[in-house]
């Protein structure tokens, strides 16, 4: 009796906890409510729509845990698709236009994170900026059509093939992604200090942490991930639409905020992040499964959304005394 | 000038935020193996002066010797990196984060492997836990997080820490005032046991009986001033409180900085 009372003890004192509660719920609702939901196909599909989401959410959380927060997400995946998909089509090697991508990415990163670390300008507001500036460009460049391209390499089967029906080289992406970055998290020096740096700022810096540093290579991450997730998709669709991207920053952060991540930094988890973003993708599909208009999509997820944070805060007093 | 005897001299500081003058033309210094006692009314500027020691803040002016050599303190970092601890006032904790990990804060033990600097997890526990132990506290496991430890636990993890770290100056600032009367005790035995040691130590406190107890001696700030310098001997604890009480050191004999020749 004693052992699994302390298990629970224990685990509702991860950040985790809530996000892994409420994916049994509704996976257990759909499960129920959609036939076809319980099926290798469907979940395969899920995985798919949640790893592309997943991998920025991961690097969102990766950075609300270092007390920032980055609102051009959605635009870096955007920019990156589709500077990969413009050079792909110009004809150079895919591994360039691949690597200008994620370089592109982490520029911008790299200028959202000295922004904010030098202005003192909250990041919401520098990176709504970044948003709307990367949209514009994006729009500018290519006058608002999309761009496709229809070879093929190793690199993009890698990137995003399938291999097992509807399952995905992208799953693969994800996992990897969430596992680095936990391991980051839990187990390097760096992670304690991605920690400090969101926690208590005024703290870690009189303990010798350059938090400045922190906030800039985790803007950098934020954009990276945000990039690779843009050449993922770009591998999966074969064409960037200008629009590419819009809305994702916000599903990203939905899904970062259920995954357990505190929007006030210093707390957070990438398993949250993981189970999240799968939460996220199961609530798209399952509903369509269940015969749902896919217009209540975004109803639902904001219901999960309020209902996760107000879970979450009721469990971080309860862990926290 | 600055002989063998002296671990930290500080001249002329003078410091000022926007309109208030917190420091003006203060000399300090601290002896090797001494504990010199900071003290002064609200304000007098006890924690400005040692954040400036401490790299916090930089002196609009004046000059900073250590172990007699002249340092100039770009982060907090150089002066850690230096030996200098310091439990601040706000004691500097992360609540979300766990004991072991506001332990080792920027101080992790990592082992190498590759780029990466993995941190001894199993090691620090074993560290911070003893060294919590040592000073009396009872945390049932380090993984806990700071922040459902009490006041005076904090406080307490505050004090280990510094305490494990202080390699030649260890600065404590009001590190008794969320503390019972036994805590209190154990943190001015340990003060005594760290002189013992060999370190110095800067003691900051309103409880005058305490700092008197373990100072060798005192220095009184008032208004950003240094009003008075005393070796334990030359004054009581009464008459401190009366100087800081009223603000004047004529009163007593001794060396009074503000007297005129
Ligand atoms: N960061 C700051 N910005 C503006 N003013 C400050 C700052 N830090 C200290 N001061 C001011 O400088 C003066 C000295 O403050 P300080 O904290 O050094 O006093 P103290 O002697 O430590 O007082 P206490 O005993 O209350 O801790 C005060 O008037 C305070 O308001
Ligand atoms: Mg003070």
């Amino acid at each position: 009796m004693h052992f699994p009372s302390s298990l629970v003890l224990r685990a509702r004192k991860r950040p985790e906890f809530g996000v892994f509660v409420g994916f049994l719920i509704v996976f257990t609702g759909f499960t129920f409510a959609a036939e076809r939901f319980l099926t290798f196909d469907s979940i395969a599909g899920i995985i798919t729509v949640a790893a592309e989401l997943g991998i920025v959410t991961a690097g969102i959380t990766f950075l609300m845990i270092a007390g920032e927060f980055d609102l051009s997400v959605g635009s870096v995946l955007g920019v990156s698709g589709m500077i990969f998909a413009i050079t792909a089509a110009a004809g150079l090697p895919h591994i360039v236009g691949l690597l200008l991508a994620l370089v592109a990415a982490a520029f911008i990163g790299l200028v959202n994170g000295l922004l904010v670390v030098r202005t003192g300008v909250p990041s919401f507001i520098i990176t709504l900026g970044s948003m709307m500036l990367w949209r514009g460009v994006i729009l500018a460049v290519t006058g608002g059509f999309p761009v496709r391209y229809w070879g093929d390499s190793g690199l993009l089967f890698a990137l995003n093939g399938r291999f097992a029906e509807q399952l995905r080289m992208s799953a693969f992406w994800f996992l990897g992604v969430v596992v680095i970055l936990a391991f980051i998290l839990t187990r390097t020096r760096y992670g304690n200090w991605v920690f400090a740096t969101g926690g208590g700022p005024q703290a870690a810096r009189t303990l010798g942490i350059r938090i400045d540093r922190v906030k800039i290579i985790n803007f950098m991450v934020s954009a990276v991930l945000a990039g690779l997730a843009g050449c993922i998709q770009f591998a999966r669709f074969h064409s960037v639409d200008p629009t590419r991207g819009q809305g994702l920053e916000l599903e990203a952060i939905a899904a970062a905020v259920i995954g357990g991540a505190l929007m006030t930094g210093g707390y957070g988890s990438m398993i949250g992040a993981m189970l999240g973003a799968l939460l996220v993708g199961m609530v798209r599909s399952g509903l369509v499964m269940a015969g749902a208009p896919s217009y209540w999509y975004q109803a639902f997820i904001g219901i999960v959304l309020i209902v996760a944070s107000v879970v979450n805060i009721k469990l971080r007093r309860w862990a926290l005394g | 000038m600055n002989g063998n005897g002296f671990l930290v001299r500080m001249e002329g500081i003078s410091k000022r935020f926007g309109t208030v003058q917190a420091l003006k033309d203060v000399d300090f210094d601290v002896k090797r193996q001494e504990v010199m006692g900071l003290v002064g009314d609200n304000g007098a500027g006890k924690s400005t002066l040692i954040k400036i020691l401490t790299g916090v803040y930089k002196p609009d002016s004046g000059r900073i010797y250590f172990e007699g050599r002249e340092v100039s303190f770009g982060s907090p970092k150089d002066a850690r990196d230096l030996g200098i601890e310091t439990v601040y006032q706000d004691l500097a904790l992360i609540p979300l984060m766990s004991i072991t990990r506001n332990f080792f804060l920027g101080r992790e033990l990592v082992r190498k492997v590759g780029p990466l600097n993995l941190m001894e997890h199993r090691k620090m526990d074993e560290i911070a836990a003893g060294a919590l132990r040592e000073i009396g506290v009872k945390v049932r496991s380090p993984d806990e997080p700071v922040a459902i430890l009490s006041g005076g636990e904090r406080q307490s993890v505050a004090i280990g820490r510094a305490m494990h770290f202080g390699a030649k100056l260890l600065i404590l600032d009001e590190p008794t005032a969320a503390l019972s009367i036994k805590e209190s005790q154990k943190v001015l035995d340990f003060v005594l046991e760290a002189k013992e040691r060999g370190l110095s130590i800067i003691f900051i406190t309103h409880n005058i009986y305490h700092v008197y107890s373990v100072a060798d001696r005192f220095t009184i700030l008032e208004h950003g001033r240094k009003v008075a310098e005393f070796a334990k001997g030359e004054v009581s604890p009464e008459e401190i409180i009366e100087i800081i009480r009223s603000g004047v050191a004529k009163v007593i004999t001794g060396r009074c900085e503000t007297c005129s020749g």
